[in-house]
């Protein structure tokens, strides 16, 4: 389930601003109290996919502490896609949550 | 330090063999993302923080698989995209062929206007069925590759271009069948390898 949404979620996790694999990894985590906690490695076809599909920018960078990273940034069309994403996903959710969440007897 | 991390780049290096450019790329990224991650273990520096951290990260072979199979998609769009454009060009060139020829022009042989004319129809009719049916397989596209390229040698032996004087429009939209043709090939091929990839990837062990 988790990996059907997992590009709205690298998105989100990028919407603060630009950052590496491990910092996109590590947003996830701490974003979702760590319930996805995917293997790390998961995060880079997405990242990838996301870029190939215009979505996400990337380019390396060497800060200050010295060490070379690909850091992604999400573009205007990613921003736009993120948008759509999670209006379908605050729908299909309040859907969910009206269908099983309980609080509303069933018709008999 | 040719430790833990360096053994899991260059595995995941290899199980990328199906796109250098990309897995030079990974293969620097990961290795950077794996450095920082060992390096925020308590246990830093030592073989258990790189070899928990490559734990995390998960198996290379998985990434690859992954990787595999957006590639698959690609590969497929690329193809789809070629096969609709060779369609297209053959359509063109064999109405060009016969504007200049006529429907009795063909002094070469009976059988030539026959292929050229029911091998494109099969071929839209697969590509059409292919594409709304099975569109990662490469069968339909080598059905529509096989065709096409009938028709476009059928069509070439019709319209004897390489006899007589052919006008230029004539001349030009043979040279792109044939171009188009060899490109659709190139990807069909290209999809066939990265199919077998991912196959290959998948298979447990």
């Amino acid at each position: 389930m988790l990996k059907g949404h997992l590009d709205a979620i690298v998105l989100a996790a990028l919407e603060g601003g630009p950052a590496h694999g491990y910092a996109i990894i590590e947003a996830i985590k701490n974003r979702s109290d760590g319930t996805f906690d995917l293997p790390e490695g998961t995060i880079y076809p997405a990242l990838h996919r996301l870029e190939q599909a215009g979505l996400l920018s990337s380019a390396w960078t060497t800060p200050p502490s010295g060490r070379r990273r690909r850091v992604y940034a999400l573009t205007k069309s990613g921003a736009s896609r993120l948008a759509d994403g999670r209006k379908a996903w605050t729908r299909f959710a309040k859907a969910v949550d009206s269908s099983i969440g309980g609080g509303r007897a069933w018709p008999a | 330090m040719a430790g833990v991390i360096a053994r899991y780049v260059d595995v995941l290096k290899r199980e990328l063999d199906f796109d250098p450019m990309l897995a030079q790329r990974m293969a620097d990224e990961v290795e950077a993302h794996l450095r920082e991650a060992a390096e925020a273990d308590p246990a830093w520096p030592s073989p258990e923080a790189e070899q928990r951290a490559v734990e995390r990260f998960g198996l290379a072979r998985d990434l690859a698989a992954q990787f595999a199979a957006d590639a698959v998609s690609r590969q497929a769009r690329r193809s789809w995209i070629a096969l609709a454009a060779t369609v297209a060009v053959t359509f063109i060139a064999m109405r060009l062929r016969v504007l200049w020829l006529g429907d009795t022009g063909d002094s070469f042989s009976m059988l030539a206007p026959l292929i050229d004319r029911y091998a494109f129809v099969v071929a839209t009719a697969v590509a059409g069925i292919g594409w709304f049916a099975f569109r990662l397989s490469v069968l339909p596209l080598a059905v529509c590759l096989l065709a096409l390229a009938a028709s476009i040698a059928a069509g070439i032996v019709r319209a004897g271009l390489f006899v007589e004087g052919a006008p230029l429009p004539v001349l030009l939209a043979a040279a792109a069948e044939v171009a188009l043709i060899g490109l659709l090939l190139f990807h069909v091929v290209g999809l066939g390898r990265r199919l077998r990839r991912t196959a290959l990837l998948r298979r447990p062990g």
